[in-house]
């Protein structure tokens, strides 16, 4: 194969975005974008509440420091200071030019884009299209890339970095349809793969294959990734697919209720009861759940989320969604029943360490995206400002990437790199004896992770589940893949992203062990409170032989003091 | 209704899930699997098809990612019906299912197979590419960033249903026309191309639509509305396929083409008469030398059967005629004034 | 004695004159009256609403008007006109400025669309009205041991929100009609797909492929003939049917009904009475 002067993995709103600004930085480039799964199917399109900006439209006397100060205080002081300058300062820019491409927006009476306020935010910043902000701008992107000509690799999976010393040469990929593995030379890499909250499994609301793919091809390769131990978690999740009751059910008035029939929140947060803060809100179903209040059955421990008192005509005018979300996913109707619900993993703030260029230690190679941890989100992202990361870090990593291309040989994989590859894969096919079912490695990890590095962390808990986790690794050795076929092997495909969900749970683990704080979305009981004096920095973790190994780096300040986070 | 307050018991019962199977590398011809496996009140076909791969076969493949109804990957015909997995819950369709107990998956229709439920999306792309179903802006590249177009609240509703598809294919599966002749635009084509054409900060509007009305394009559409009944975000994508004929005949005219003169006809016929003039609209849509080449056998057996349509001058125009005929040229001038407003 | 209007379809004036020849011969038996709509005009059969969207509110808006006037529904037997003068009623009602601009010329004419006659195909009359326990004592001849397939054709059951008599995936009311006229359904998967007719002209080959597989589907299946409530369908699978047949290479045929043949066979009436020799499939 040619060699590449850019290979984009990953097909959503960074990934798409890095291409496009590629192409215009250097046309001539040859560039292409690896997807496994069609662009368009993206989790971005699942992102429904927006993108903030300070465009001013809503609030005449918004300003970009304004949004600066809230995204740094919304990280408890862990992002960057001088990152979180560069999103904010771009994201007007960025909502405009993908505007003036074609993107829906909706408007306020004054034809401009809308914007509306969002969790954490001191002026309503946030653009959106109705609630399909994510879907629409991917759709939007997708469609200029199929205007300029953008090469798609779809169905490829990216297996592993091809490294050369302290270069990568490119990667390999297996090709879904025909399952062979092919070469990537490339003179550089753009990582923008996405999160990885989907490893707490059936906790989690994320799409089945955000199995943080980038982060653990980066982290295999030496790249080390930051502050992975910071998950966010989200209160309300459906019981049984994890899915999200968004914030307005309990915004148009709905209750959280205990098996006692208790409106318990009363307990956590007298004054604002449902509408507390999303990760207090968190804490307190997950307590309720943990001190024995919760309900009970096959699909676990769960709480209510009761509607039925504001009976069917209002349900029906301003919650039509989540009535039919509720109806679709879990077979309840919230007119006639409560809904079953828990607090869902959603989010991961950590991520492959890189500057505000997008650039990791490994030259050649960047990361855009969730997938990236730049930082700009520190130790709890706010609402509206995801969506913003990957289109204003995508688009700087296309450009980065473009004017550096040139600076690199392209790649060479040998033939034997591939066979290599290819090998390890048929291995886990043709395993005899005693062997590891794939399905129940994924459980335990999904069940420990949300036990033991949920919500409330505490040492014990945490060093259980990283003897768990490691465990885990070890039988995964003996793992088998039953579908033995080369044609569209979503055996396989499940199997490698349980590996690389794998390596980073180790990661996450750790982080959380080590940082004996609370910040953010990072609870510790027996640590209870912010520890600036000695946490006041970035985890730090490479793999080093295997295993993971911690270190640290400091927080580039330069705007805002630490101060005390209330709200 | 209520609900035992400490304990939510799960209503479970068996369900066959006949799966189409098809391996290219193996198999010479399709085949069907059952697999019957208890399923609770509440989980969705999709959830059911991951049990089954995890817990008896895991050969079985199909597409899915965000099981939340909005990536669009899980598009598969259950019990005949074109729908996404992630969405359908199981005990409703075994509620309707015709054989009890048993729920029939396959992959979707009209688009080339790929192995069990998973089907070539590249057709479908590859016709998007072909009729441009994109926002070519009216702004240059460079000077994109500094301010927004202002849209209005009409505008924008004109297109707002339109973006909801997620490309999912379920319309493609069920379109009569598709079916019939594979390289036809498509339901989802057309739907996109009318949300471009009617964005105001698109340039390539007219370009578009001469591609749209040319063979296998948009007048091939035979409104069965197999695609709206399906479409599972609830787009009515008819309104888009006859926005799109609207606009084509008001921008190039009634002549163009013969679906265009097919629609004129409709049209002078009822203002002249009321009533069809079936006996001409052949050769008004195709002209005579296609309608002796075509219809004349069969034109022949309708004489013998005494079934022709009458000739126009035979063709009794309804009672009251010249009354409606007035308030249809009233209406004509209406329809005028409208334009001239529109036009800015 | 049920009165209602009775819209007059092209189809039902020009070529399938049986139509309406046979609903006179029977309408009395049933206790049916059907008023035709002489100053009714064609609907826009599925072109008009494009061509022009305000003409084709105008124009049914009147049809509607007219049955209103003397205080009865308007019944149709033709899939497309039921689906038409539906969807511009749907409109109508759902667009109070639309129903003003209609009205004020309407008044010319000394009529007004007030949305108060429903819109109803024949079949549904039959149904709902008549009854299936009063059509069964009504059987003189019943269609023992004919294996039927029930075609119902696209408008009447899509789009549902127009529609919404009948489950469009899984419709049953002419497999009701049928049992109730002593015959036997068969189960036909093209049931509740389409003809083809209204791309006869502008897409023959696709049109007579769609047409082709609803025909060999019933020659397979050893149907005795089809029956269809939309004399469009029955233009497409009669009229067109040696063309579509040749075409997919099939040599066999099958004949097609009017639901109101197949009535007015099961209440004692000749095949010559209700028209069926003018079909050009025997």
């Amino acid at each position: 194969m040619k060699p590449f002067d850019i290979v984009i993995v990953g097909g959503g709103g960074a990934g798409l975005y890095a291409a496009m600004e590629a192409m215009k930085t250097n046309p001539s480039l040859n560039i292409a974008v690896l997807s496994k799964v069609y662009p368009n199917r993206s989790h971005t399109s699942a992102a429904q509440g927006g993108a903030n900006a300070a465009l001013g439209n809503k609030a005449k006397d918004d300003t970009v420091e304004m949004h600066i100060f809230d995204t740094i205080k919304g990280s408890d002081y862990l992002a960057d200071q001088d990152a979180v300058d560069v999103l904010c300062s771009e994201a007007p820019k960025i909502i405009r030019e993908l505007e003036n491409m074609g993107t829906p927006w909706s408007r306020m009476d004054d034809n401009t884009i809308a914007q509306r306020p969002f969790g954490g935010a001191g002026r309503p910043r946030c653009c959106y299209c109705a609630d399909k902000t994510g879907h629409t701008i991917l759709q939007t992107l997708y469609e200029q890339c199929l205007k300029k000509g953008v090469i798609f690799f779809n169905e490829y999976f990216a297996l592993n970095l091809s490294v050369k010393g302290s270069r990568s040469r490119g990667l390999v990929a297996i090709n879904m349809k025909t399952g062979r593995l092919e070469a990537f030379p490339a003179r550089t890499v753009i990582l923008a793969t996405g999160g990885y909250a989907k490893m707490y499994w059936n906790r989690s609301s994320n799409a089945a294959g955000n199995t943080g793919d980038g982060q653990a091809i980066a982290y295999r390769a030496g790249i080390p990734m930051k502050d992975m131990e910071f998950v966010q978690f989200h209160p309300t999740g459906l019981r049984k697919s994890g899915l999200l009751v968004t914030e307005g059910a309990r915004g148009e008035g709905g209750y959280l209720i205990n098996k006692n029939g208790e409106r318990f929140m009363a307990r956590y947060a007298k004054e604002k009861m449902e509408l507390g803060p999303r990760d207090l809100v968190s804490r307190s179903l997950e307590t309720e759940i943990l001190e024995g209040r919760g309900f009970d059955s096959p699909a676990g421990k769960y709480l209510h989320l009761d509607l039925t008192h504001l009976g069917a005509d209002l349900i029906k005018s301003r919650l039509p969604q989540i009535r039919e979300m509720c109806m679709q996913f879990e077979g309840v109707d919230p007119i006639e029943e409560p809904i079953p619900v828990r607090p869902t993993a959603h989010y991961s703030m950590g991520g492959i360490d890189t500057d505000n260029f997008t650039r990791t230690v490994m030259s050649g190679v960047y990361a855009a995206g969730e997938c990236a941890c730049v930082s700009v989100h520190g130790a709890n992202r706010l609402g509206g400002n995801s969506l913003l990361d990957i289109l204003v870090f995508g688009r700087i990593a296309g450009h980065t990437a473009a004017e550096e291309a040139g600076r690199f040989e392209p790649g060479n994989i040998s033939e034997a790199e591939l066979q290599l590859n290819t090998d390890e894969i048929r291995g886990s096919m043709h395993s005899s004896g005693h062997y590891e079912r794939y399905g129940e490695l994924r459980e335990e990890l999904g069940q420990t992770l949300a036990l033991n590095v949920g919500i409330f962390r505490e040492a014990s808990l945490l060093k259980k589940g990283m003897l768990d986790i490691a465990e885990l690794r070890e039988r995964f050795k003996r793992v088998r893949v039953f579908d033995t076929s080369d044609v569209f092997n979503t055996n396989l495909l499940q199997v490698l992203e349980l590996r690389n969900m794998l390596d980073l749970a180790e990661t996450v683990a750790a982080g959380a062990f080590a940082r004996e704080e609370s910040r953010g979305s990072h609870t510790r009981v027996d640590f209870p409170v912010r520890d600036d004096a000695k946490w006041h920095k970035h985890t730090m973790a490479t793999m080093v032989k295997g295993n993971v190994s911690l270190g640290e780096k400091p927080v580039t300040m330069g705007r805002y003091e630490l101060q005390e986070r209330t709200y | 209704m209520t609900v035992p307050i400490d304990q939510h018991i799960e209503q479970k019962q068996d369900v066959t899930f006949r799966i189409f199977r098809f391996n290219p590398q193996v198999d010479s011809k399709p085949y069907f699997d059952d697999y019957t496996i208890p399923v609770e009140r509440g989980i969705t076909v999709l959830r059911s098809l991951n049990y089954i791969k995890e817990h008896i076969d895991a050969s079985i493949s199909f597409r899915a990612f965000c099981q939340a109804g909005i990536c669009g990957s899980c598009g598969m015909r259950i019990n005949g019906l074109s729908q996404l997995a992630c969405t359908t819950q199981v005990w409703e369709v075994l509620a309707k299912s015709r054989e009890p107990g048993l729920i029939r998956v396959e992959p979707l229709r009209n688009l080339p197979l790929i192995k069990d439920l998973i089907v070539d999306m590249d057709p479908l792309v590859d016709k998007m590419k072909h009729y441009s179903n994109w926002i070519d802006s009216t702004m240059p590249e460079s000077s994109m960033g500094k301010k927004e177009f202002l849209i209005s609240e009409e505008e924008f509703l004109r297109y707002d249903k339109a973006t909801d598809c997620i490309l999912c294919a379920s319309c493609v599966s069920e379109c009569s026309i598709l079916r019939a002749n594979k390289e036809y635009v498509s339901p989802a084509v057309l739907l996109k191309s009318y949300r471009m054409n009617v964005d105001t900060r698109d340039a390539l509007h007219g370009q578009r639509l001469a591609e749209l009305v040319k063979d296998h394009g948009v007048w091939d559409c035979t409104h069965c509305y197999r695609c709206q009944e399906s479409c599972v975000k609830s787009i009515p994508i008819m309104d888009a396929i006859h926005g799109i004929r609207e606009d084509a005949i008001e921008l190039r005219g009634l002549k163009d083409t013969s679906g265009s003169k097919h629609a004129e006809a409709f049209m002078s016929d009822i203002e002249k008469k009321g009533k069809l003039v079936e006996a001409t609209l052949p050769i008004r849509t195709n002209g005579v030398f296609w309608t002796i080449q075509n219809l004349l056998p069969m034109a022949v057996k309708m004489i013998m059967k005494h079934r022709t349509p009458p000739p126009p001058p035979l063709v009794k125009p309804a009672k009251g005629i010249k009354v409606f005929r007035e308030l249809f040229r009233e209406m004509t001038e209406h329809v005028k004034q409208d334009h001239k407003s529109h036009k800015k | 004695m049920k009165r209602y209007a009775y819209y007059l379809s092209c189809i039902n004036e020009s070529m399938t004159k049986e139509v309406d020849r046979s609903i006179e011969l029977w309408q009395k038996d049933l206790g049916i009256e059907f008023v035709k709509l002489h100053e009714g005009t064609c609907c826009g059969g599925s072109n008009l609403d494009y061509v022009s969207p305000k003409h084709f509110a105008l124009v049914n808006a009147r049809n509607i008007a007219l049955a209103e006037k003397q205080g009865l529904d308007l019944i149709v037997s033709c899939n497309t006109c039921l689906m038409t003068i539906r969807s511009a009623k749907k409109k109508l009602d759902e667009t109070p400025a639309l129903k003003k601009e209609i009205n004020d010329l309407l008044k010319k004419e000394g009529l007004e669309y007030r949305g108060t006659s429903e819109v109803r195909h024949l079949l549904w009359v039959l149904i709902d009205d008549i009854g299936l326990d009063a059509i069964r004592q009504k059987v003189k001849v019943p269609l023992k041991n004919y294996r039927i397939a029930p075609f119902y054709g696209c408008h009447i059951l899509r789009p549902s929100t127009v529609l919404g008599h009948d489950n469009p995936v899984d419709p049953s009311s002419l497999d009701l009609l049928i049992d109730a006229l002593g015959g036997q359904t068969i189960p036909y998967t093209h049931k509740n797909r389409c003809c083809g007719f209204h791309t006869l002209l502008v897409a023959e080959q696709e049109s007579l492929n769609v047409a082709a597989e609803a025909l060999e589907e019933a020659i397979q299946l050893k149907a005795d003939f089809i029956v269809t409530p939309c004399p469009l369908c029955h233009t497409s699978l009669d009229g067109y049917q040696a063309k579509a047949l040749k075409h997919a290479g099939v040599e066999s045929s099958i004949p097609i009904f009017h639901i109101s043949e197949m009535v007015g066979l099961a209440l004692g009436y000749s095949p010559k009475e209700l028209g069926i020799k003018r079909h050009i499939v025997s």
